[in-house]
C-alpha cells in the first residue's frame, strides 16, 4: 500500500523516476507499476494522466536521442511511437505536388517516403541480426526511427530557408544544415547500435546505417 | 580385431573429407580447404600466424581438428577465419548436422558470414584484373557466398545512379535557375534494372553452366572433379553482385559533364570488369559446350548495363541544346529538317524522365 501511494505521488513532480521504476523482466507496459500488482488503478486515472504518461516517455527518448549519453531507455523501453510522428511529419512535408504544373516539384510521394523510412529501417536491421548482431528487432526499429529526429530539425530549418528568394548562399546553407543532421543522426546511433555488434564487423553493420540516413539527408535537402 | 579395425576404417573414412561434406556442391575437397584457407590468408591481413600456407602436415591437422569440432557447432579454433566455419556451416545446412529450418534467422545468416576485410578484399578482387586467384570462384566464393556484398552493393548502386542522375539533370539545366526539378522516378527505374541484372542474369547462367556441361570420359579419374564442376547460384550471384561494385565510383563521376570523359569511364569500367567475370568464371567456362557463346553474352550484357545507365540516367550533352534552345510549344514555328531533327531528339529526351514536361 505504502509504495502504491509513494507511485501516485511522485509521478507527478519527477518523472525520470518511471525510467527507474520499472523492473526488466517484470514490466509491460509504462502503465504498470513495478510489483507486479494488477493495475486496476490507472483504471481509475484520469485519461489525461494516461496520455501524458506515455507523451511523456516519448519526451524522454526525444530528448535522449538529442543529447546521446544515456543509452538505457532507448533500448530497454522502446516504442514506435516517436518514429511514427517523426515518418508522417517528415513524408508530409517532403511529398512533391501531383499536379501537373511543369514548375512543380517532382518530390517523392508521401507513400514512398513512408516505405523508404519504414522498409528502410526493417532492412538495416535485418542485416545488422545476420550479421550476428544481438539487439533485438524492435528495439533497432525504434533506435533508428528515433535518430531521424536530428534530420526532422534539419527539414524544419531548410523549410524555414526556402522561404527566402533562394541565392547560392542559401543553398550553402541548406547543405550545411542537411550534412549536420546527418552526422548527427549517424553519430547518434552508432552510439545506441554500435555495441551490439562483433568489432570485425562492426563497419559491415554501421554501412547500411549510414546509407538510410544519407538516402533521407538526401531527400530532405532535394526538397525545394 | 576385425570390428576395431573396421570401427577405425569408418572413424578414419569420416574424418578424411568428410561423406556428408561432398552432398554440397561446392564442398571443399581435402586439398581444398588447405588452398581455401591459404587464399584467405593471404588475402587477409592479421591471419592465422600457426599454420604455415602449403605446409601439408599443419593442414592436414587443422582439416581433422576442424572437421572434429565442426558439427557440434563450435567456433573453428582461429576465429579470423570464417571461411572455415561457414564450411561447417554449409555442412550443416544440407544435411549435417543441426538441420537448419528455412524459416530460420540462423539459416540466413550462414549467408553473411563475412568480416569486413574479406568484403574489401572482395570488391578489390572484382575491380582489378587477374588479383583473384585461378581457382578464386570455386575454393573462395564457392566456400563462402555471401549476400551482404551484392545486396549492399546493388543498393547503393540504385541510389548513387539516382542522386548522381539527379545532379547531372541540375548541372545542365539553365545556371541561373536554382529550382532544380527533382525527379523521384529514376530511384524505381534505376532500381528495376539493376535488379534484374542483379539477379535474373546469374540465374540464366547458373541453369545454363548446367545443361551445356562437356561430355566427361569418366576414365580419366583426376579430371572429372574439375571437368564437371559448375558454380553453384549463389556463387554466381555473388560474382555478379561485385562485380557492380566498380560503377558506384563511376556513376559519381558521372557527373561531369563532358561527353568524352564520360564514354572513357564507360568503357574503361566496363572493361575492367568484364575481363575480371571472364577470368573468374574461365573454370566454369571450360567445362561449357557454348563457352564462347557465353563469354560473348556475359561481355555485352556487362557492356549494354553501363552504356545503359549512361544513356538514360545522365543524358548525353549534345542533345540537350536542341532541347533547351526552343521551348516545347515552339516546334510548329520550325522549318522541315530542323523540326525532324528536334521531334527525333524530342522524342529521345522524353524518355528520359525529369528533363521534360508532359
Amino acid at each position: 500500500m505504502d509504495s502504491k501511494l509513494d507511485m501516485f505521488e511522485d509521478v507527478n513532480t519527477s518523472p525520470s523516476l518511471e525510467g527507474d521504476m520499472s523492473i526488466p523482466g517484470k514490466r509491460t507496459t509504462t502503465a504498470t507499476s513495478a510489483s507486479g500488482v494488477p493495475d486496476y488503478n490507472t483504471l481509475d486515472e484520469p485519461i489525461s494522466e494516461t496520455v501524458l504518461r506515455d507523451i511523456r516517455a516519448v519526451g524522454i527518448k526525444f530528448y535522449h536521442v538529442l543529447y546521446p549519453k544515456e543509452k538505457s531507455s532507448l533500448l530497454r523501453d522502446w516504442d514506435l511511437w516517436g518514429p511514427l510522428v517523426l515518418c508522417t511529419f517528415m513524408a508530409t512535408i517532403l511529398q512533391g505536388s501531383s499536379s501537373a504544373d511543369s514548375m512543380a516539384d517532382n518530390g517523392p510521394e508521401f507513400a514512398q517516403v513512408f516505405v523508404i523510412v519504414w522498409i528502410g529501417a526493417a532492412v538495416v536491421t535485418l542485416n545488422s541480426k545476420l550479421l550476428g548482431g544481438n539487439i533485438s528487432f524492435f528495439q533497432s526499429v525504434c533506435v533508428l526511427g528515433y535518430c531521424l529526429t536530428p534530420v526532422a530539425i534539419s527539414l524544419i530549418v531548410c523549410r524555414v530557408i526556402l522561404l527566402a528568394t533562394q541565392t547560392r548562399l542559401l543553398f550553402f546553407l541548406r547543405f550545411v544544415t542537411t550534412t549536420m543532421g546527418f552526422a548527427w543522426a549517424t553519430y547518434a546511433s552508432f552510439v545506441f547500435l554500435g555495441q551490439s555488434q562483433p568489432p570485425h564487423r562492426k563497419p559491415l553493420a554501421v554501412y547500411p546505417i549510414f546509407l538510410f540516413f544519407f538516402i533521407i539527408s538526401w531527400l530532405v535537402l532535394s526538397h525545394n | 580385431m576385425e570390428t576395431p579395425t573396421a570401427d577405425d576404417l569408418l572413424q578414419f573414412r569420416d574424418y578424411s573429407g568428410g561423406a556428408p561434406a561432398q552432398i554440397n556442391v561446392n564442398s571443399p575437397t581435402h586439398g581444398g580447404s588447405g588452398g581455401s584457407g591459404g587464399s584467405g590468408g593471404s588475402g587477409g591481413g592479421g591471419a592465422n600466424a600457426q599454420r604455415q600456407r602449403g605446409d601439408p602436415l599443419a593442414d592436414l591437422i587443422y582439416d581433422m581438428t576442424s572437421s572434429a569440432q565442426g558439427f557440434g557447432g563450435a567456433a573453428s579454433p582461429d576465429s579470423s577465419q570464417p571461411q572455415n566455419s561457414s564450411l561447417d556451416g554449409s555442412g550443416g545446412g544440407a544435411g549435417g548436422g543441426a538441420k537448419l529450418s528455412l524459416f530460420t534467422i540462423e539459416y540466413y545468416q550462414q549467408f553473411f558470414n563475412v568480416d569486413t576485410y574479406m568484403v574489401l578484399e572482395r570488391i578489390a578482387n572484382s575491380m582489378i584484373p587477374k588479383r583473384a586467384a585461378g581457382n578464386y570462384l570455386r575454393m573462395n566464393i564457392g566456400e563462402n557466398p555471401d549476400l551482404y556484398g551484392p545486396f549492399w552493393i546493388t543498393v547503393t548502386l540504385i541510389f548513387s545512379i539516382a542522386i548522381s542522375g539527379n545532379i547531372a539533370s541540375y548541372l545542365q539545366q539553365a545556371t541561373d535557375s536554382y529550382k532544380w526539378h527533382y525527379n523521384f522516378h529514376l530511384v524505381s527505374y534505376a532500381a528495376t534494372s539493376i535488379f534484374l541484372y542483379a539477379n535474373i542474369l546469374p540465374a540464366v547462367l547458373w541453369a545454363l553452366f548446367k545443361y551445356s556441361l562437356k561430355p566427361v570420359d569418366s576414365a580419366d579419374a583426376v579430371e572429372t572433379d574439375s571437368a564437371s564442376y559448375t558454380p553453384s547460384l549463389l556463387s554466381l550471384m555473388c560474382i555478379y553482385g561485385y562485380s557492380l561494385a566498380i560503377y558506384i565510383p563511376v556513376s559519381i563521376l558521372w557527373v561531369i559533364n563532358i561527353s568524352l570523359l564520360q564514354w572513357l569511364l564507360v568503357i574503361t569500367a566496363a572493361l575492367l570488369s568484364g575481363t575480371v567475370l571472364i577470368a573468374v568464371l574461365t573454370p566454369a567456362l571450360r567445362n561449357s559446350q557454348f563457352s564462347l557463346f557465353l563469354i560473348v553474352g556475359i561481355l555485352s550484357a556487362h557492356v549494354v548495363l553501363a552504356a545503359g545507365f549512361l544513356l538514360y540516367f545522365f543524358h548525353n550533352p549534345t542533345v540537350l541544346p536542341l532541347d533547351a534552345a526552343a521551348p516545347a510549344p515552339a516546334a510548329p514555328a520550325a522549318p522541315a529538317v530542323p523540326a525532324a531533327l528536334k521531334a527525333v531528339t524530342q522524342a529521345v529526351v522524353n524518355a528520359v524522365p525529369g528533363n521534360q514536361t508532359h
